[in-house]
């Protein structure tokens, strides 16, 4: 589905991505992991923007907006689906029919609040769920997710992304954690300092390989090179 | 020592150059205090304070509405012809005719719009309009630009243009641009009133009177009332309300005189010109003697009163953003709740109130009595008014603040825990304000400082308006520099919530 | 966008431009109290409109420069004008005439007032005033301004920005009488009326403040009317107009001026005026 071959990529002036090839098929799900600053939503961002027609993409930024409410935040995944002038009279006076799958969404993600709650009203992990809604409204075959469960409890995480996976035929997901979540997928990628130290398929993982990748001296040795 | 000077980081920096500059133009400026007793008239205005006389005005209830009128017409003509505009402003020249017009005080618009439209109520409105379009638009750029972009990044692939606008900038903007419009409006009715010393008939046509003529239990008074009406604007002003308000506004203006094309032909063909050139009909008549005398008056303009006009101009306005800045520093200070307590913060806060609501003319009429005729008394209203109103913006972001666990309640800690937090906003809204300060100069001008706006007073009262445009457009040449320069040090370190200005 | 609204209500309000004439109209600013402008003179107003048989009606301008821009506008088509404002007003509206003064106005005269701590003695002869801090009244006006600045030049043999150290422009004449009492300027310049009103109300410490010297009388404050009038509001018109004028006599209606009476005048009156403005570089 998607090809990349030697790729190097900038990130605020500084290497992000080093010469990296990875090739990606459809119905694959992909889990990314690494450190913090290992070059993870650089690599998703270019992802997403080979696959832009294709794929639904749930940030890290979120790129939610707070004078809003819950439910337009949401509607927002369906702008492309709608013509604009049904776009803004929605924006005055929601229509009933997306007012009603929104918010059936929005229940399947236990985010049991008020439709026209403003956003600003709702808690960080509120928040995320309205990010991953909008992107779920998207309704594409492909979801590309930035940590979208980082801000949720781990069972409430795992329940989310089952979801996720199921709605979609090809995912491409970064974790933050070595958590058992890895095991719902099918490949996991591993990236340090840009480049990808990791690509094993969900049989040949195994703890030692995962605690080696994470482990300080590994750390210390790619952060001296 | 070189250890210590790492430690001096850039606000630290600019407080430091900001104070130096003004010490060099205070030191340069006059601020010889001269005064004898001033006493007697002193006791007359406290006496009239005390005792205000509500009935002393005539049509007074008409004034204080045509005051709100005046000042919802101006902003909505404002926002029409604006709001478009901010779209555009990224073009170099709307940006620069904005500036322009933004640099002319509203006195001068409604000094230029009395020639052509006379005492209308078009006069007044319009120059509310054009000056706050002008703001708008830039105000209206700025916000927009300062909207996340990661909402656009988000939105689904092939999104239309005109959702992708609304949902993903203008929701974002909504908000700041309502405040924005709230507070601006808080703006119009002060303007609105300023315009009353003029001649329109809003509130400042009798408090200037008012004050001028020494009945001070009127002036007391009208004084109470406006800024009784600017702190209760949360209360009357209802959004579902300005509808009505607009409609009213718009049936119970004073009855419009008919505009004369001619006027405003006579206005833009003769008016306008140098004495030189009056009168001249075709080229051919223009010889040397003519051009000899066109250099000769445009020369004694342009040195015997713009150029002392703008270097008095610049002296008392950076003066006076140094002491506006000790005053916001300290009242934003004092009217911290978890510092000075609750009681205390609230009194403050209606000084503040009080200190914004209140023209700085009167200010500056108040000081000139105690302190005599120099540049002194000017500043003081300067800095008293504009440092009343940054920190009362100020103040509503340090309520907001989070303190951390170690707070302790007293000024250290409001020196560690609140003042970083809030101190780029606040020089941020400083510099901003120094247009406003630099514009507001002006109206000292009136009041015999030799600003600037002394000597366009001056061209208007003498009825030499080709005088009054020239110095005009070296208003708006010495706003636009300051303008650009005060943008290049901002632009720096600062991302600052640009909500109120 | 700001044009094309301007230019579509320029073009709108032209055609109604015929529309209003018929209301006579005009200003008046006293050059004592200014309280209660509207309530005073919309009685004037009355006045004229029961002995003129036309809708009259008063309005209130703020300075004296409004008030020659209104009637140059034809917003107003008869105007109570200081010596100076009627001069410049009659430059700019030719064929307007002034048609009466009040009877002080024939010999008005400029007081000029010191502080005590000045120490300057009352004289019939014009005082030293080099060096000393002074103030004007408002910059249009005749008595407190074009006057007075006049005198200086001529007793003092130069520029009056040449002579003091400070000079001020107070924007008033009660203004100026509070800024010398209060010592902000040592010497002022005003209106003789101004100042003996404050006397006798008792406004004014005159141990404080005195009366240095008095000017030479010469002609002020006028009525000047439009040229056309009769053509608007019938034959004979201007003539009626300054009859009704002349023999105002209800003190209440004089006393808004205030005046004891008002006399006949021309635009010859005021020639001094017009010799000392140009003198003085006020008009070219």
């Amino acid at each position: 589905m998607v090809k990349i071959d030697n790729l190097t990529l900038k990130y605020a002036d500084k290497l992000a991505i080093r010469q990296l090839s990875l090739s990606i098929a459809s119905g694959e799900k992909v889990a990314i992991i690494g450190p913090s600053g290992s070059g993870k939503s650089t690599l998703l961002s270019h992802l997403y923007s080979l696959l832009k027609e294709r794929a639904a993409f749930c940030s890290q930024k979120q790129g939610l907006v707070d004078g809003l409410s819950t439910y337009h935040n949401v509607y927002m995944g369906a702008l492309s689906r709608h013509h604009w002038t049904y776009n803004l009279i929605n924006l005055i006076v929601p229509f009933s029919t997306p007012l009603a799958e929104v918010e059936a969404l929005c229940h399947q993600l236990s985010l049991d609040v008020p439709m026209s709650k403003v956003l600003s009203k709702l808690s960080g992990g509120q928040r995320q769920r309205v990010a991953l809604a909008r992107a779920l409204y998207q309704q594409q075959a492909t979801f590309i997710g930035d940590e979208p469960f980082s801000a949720l409890d781990p069972l409430m995480a795992e329940q989310l992304l089952t979801m996720v996976l199921a709605g979609h035929s090809t995912c491409i997901i970064a974790l933050h954690d070595k958590s058992g979540a890895l095991r719902h997928f099918d490949r996991i990628l591993g990236l340090r300092n840009g480049e990808l130290c990791l690509d094993v398929t969900q049989d040949a993982l195994t703890p030692e390989l995962i605690d080696n990748f994470y482990s300080p001296e590994t750390l210390a040795l790619v952060s001296n090179a | 020592m070189p250890k210590s000077i790492s430690f001096v980081g850039h606000w630290q920096k600019v407080t430091l150059i900001l104070w130096a500059i003004a010490l060099v133009c205070f030191l340069f400026s006059d601020t010889e205090i001269i005064s004898l007793d001033p006493w007697s008239e002193l006791q007359r205005m406290i006496q009239g304070l005390m005792t205000p006389d509500f009935f002393a005005t005539e049509y007074l209830l008409e004034a204080l509405w045509q005051t709100i009128s005046f000042a919802l017409l101006g902003v909505l003509g404002g926002l029409i012809w604006g709001a478009p505009l901010a779209l555009l402003y990224s073009n170099r020249f709307i940006a620069a005719g904005c500036a322009v017009i933004r640099s002319i005080h509203e006195i001068f618009w409604a000094l230029i719009f009395l020639q052509i439209f006379g005492l209308s109520p078009l006069t007044g409105i319009l120059a509310i309009a054009l000056p706050y379009g002008a703001t708008f638009a830039r105000v209206f750029f700025d916000i927009l630009l300062q909207s996340p972009q990661s909402t656009v990044e988000t939105l689904p692939a092939r999104t239309d243009r005109v959702s992708r606008y609304f949902y993903g900038k203008i929701s974002h903007v909504m908000v700041p641009i309502l405040a924005y419009i709230r507070y601006r409006f808080e703006c119009a009715l002060r303007s609105s009133a300023v315009l009353g010393f003029i001649g329109m008939p809003t509130l400042g046509f009798y408090l200037e009177t008012a004050f001028r003529q020494g009945h001070y239990h009127e002036g007391a008074a009208l004084l109470i009332l406006f800024i009784a009406l600017i702190g209760s604007i949360t209360f009357w002003c209802r959004p579902r309300l300005i509808i009505i308000y607009l409609v009213l506004a718009l049936f119970t203006l004073p009855s419009m005189h008919s505009i004369d094309a001619s006027l405003v032909w006579r206005f833009l063909s003769q008016d306008i010109l140098p004495p030189a050139l009056q009168g001249v009909t075709d080229l051919s008549q223009l010889d040397l003697s003519r051009i000899n005398e066109l250099i000769n008056w445009g020369k004694s303009v342009f040195f015997e009163q713009a150029i002392p006009g703008m270097l008095v101009t610049l002296l008392l306005a950076l003066s006076a953003l140094a002491m506006s800045h000790l005053v916001s520093v300290t009242l934003s200070a004092f009217a911290f709740k978890r510092l000075t307590g609750k009681f205390f913060s609230v009194v403050i806060r209606l000084l503040l109130l009080i200190l914004r609501s209140i023209p700085e003319y009167i200010f500056a009429f108040i000081f000139m009595l105690l302190l005599g005729p120099s540049m002194l008394p000017a500043m003081l209203a300067l800095a008293l008014h504009n440092g009343a109103l940054i920190a009362f913006l100020t103040i509503k972001q340090s309520d907001n603040v989070v303190n951390s666990s170690v707070y302790n309640g007293r000024i250290d800690g409001y020196c560690y825990d609140v003042l970083p937090k809030i101190y780029p906003n606040l020089m941020g809204l400083l510099f901003y304000r120094f247009e406003v300060i630099l514009r507001e100069t002006a109206i000292f001008g009136m009041l015999g400082v030799a600003t600037l706006g002394f000597y366009i007073d001056s061209g208007f009262s003498e009825i030499r308006y080709s005088t009054a445009l020239l110095l005009m457009a070296c208003t708006a040449l010495l706003n636009i520099l300051v303008d650009m320069i005060s943008r290049q040090l901002l632009r720096q370190n600062t991302q600052t919530a640009l909500a109120c200005r | 966008m700001g044009l094309f609204k301007m230019a579509a209500l320029v073009a709108l309000s032209s055609i109604s431009s015929s529309v209003f004439a018929a209301v006579f109209t005009f200003t008046a600013i006293p050059d004592e109290n200014e309280s209660q402008l509207r309530t005073r003179f919309e009685k004037v107003a009355f006045y004229l409109e029961k002995e003129l048989g036309v809708e009259v009606k008063y309005v209130p301008v703020k300075s004296y420069s409004a008030a020659v821009t209104a009637f140059r506008n034809n917003q107003v088509q008869l105007a109570w004008f200081g010596g100076l404002s009627g001069v410049q007003a009659r430059r700019l509206v030719p064929g307007s005439e002034a048609i009466a003064q009040g009877n002080e106005d024939q010999f008005f005269q400029s007081y000029f007032i010191a502080h005590h701590s000045a120490q300057i003695i009352p004289s019939d002869n014009f005082p030293n005033l080099n060096g000393v801090t002074f103030t004007f009244g408002s910059k249009g006006s005749t008595s407190g301004r074009l006057m007075p600045e006049f005198f200086i030049e001529r007793n003092l043999g130069k520029k009056a920005k040449d002579v003091f150290k400070r000079i001020g422009f107070s924007g008033d004449h009660s203004r100026t009488i509070a800024q010398v009492e209060s010592g902000a300027y040592q010497v002022g310049a005003l209106n003789y009326k101004v100042w003996e009103t404050a006397v006798e109300n008792g406004t004014v410490d005159v141990n404080k403040v005195k009366v240095i010297w008095q000017s030479p009388t010469y002609p002020d404050y006028q009525w000047t009317v439009r040229e056309g009038v009769d053509n608007t509001f019938g034959d004979g018109f201007k003539e009626r107009l300054t009859q009704a004028l002349l023999d105002m006599d209800d003190p209440e209606l004089l006393a808004s001026f205030p005046r004891k009476s008002f006399v006949p005048a021309d635009n010859l009156d005021y020639e001094p005026i017009e010799n000392v403005a140009k003198a003085i570089g006020l008009i070219d």
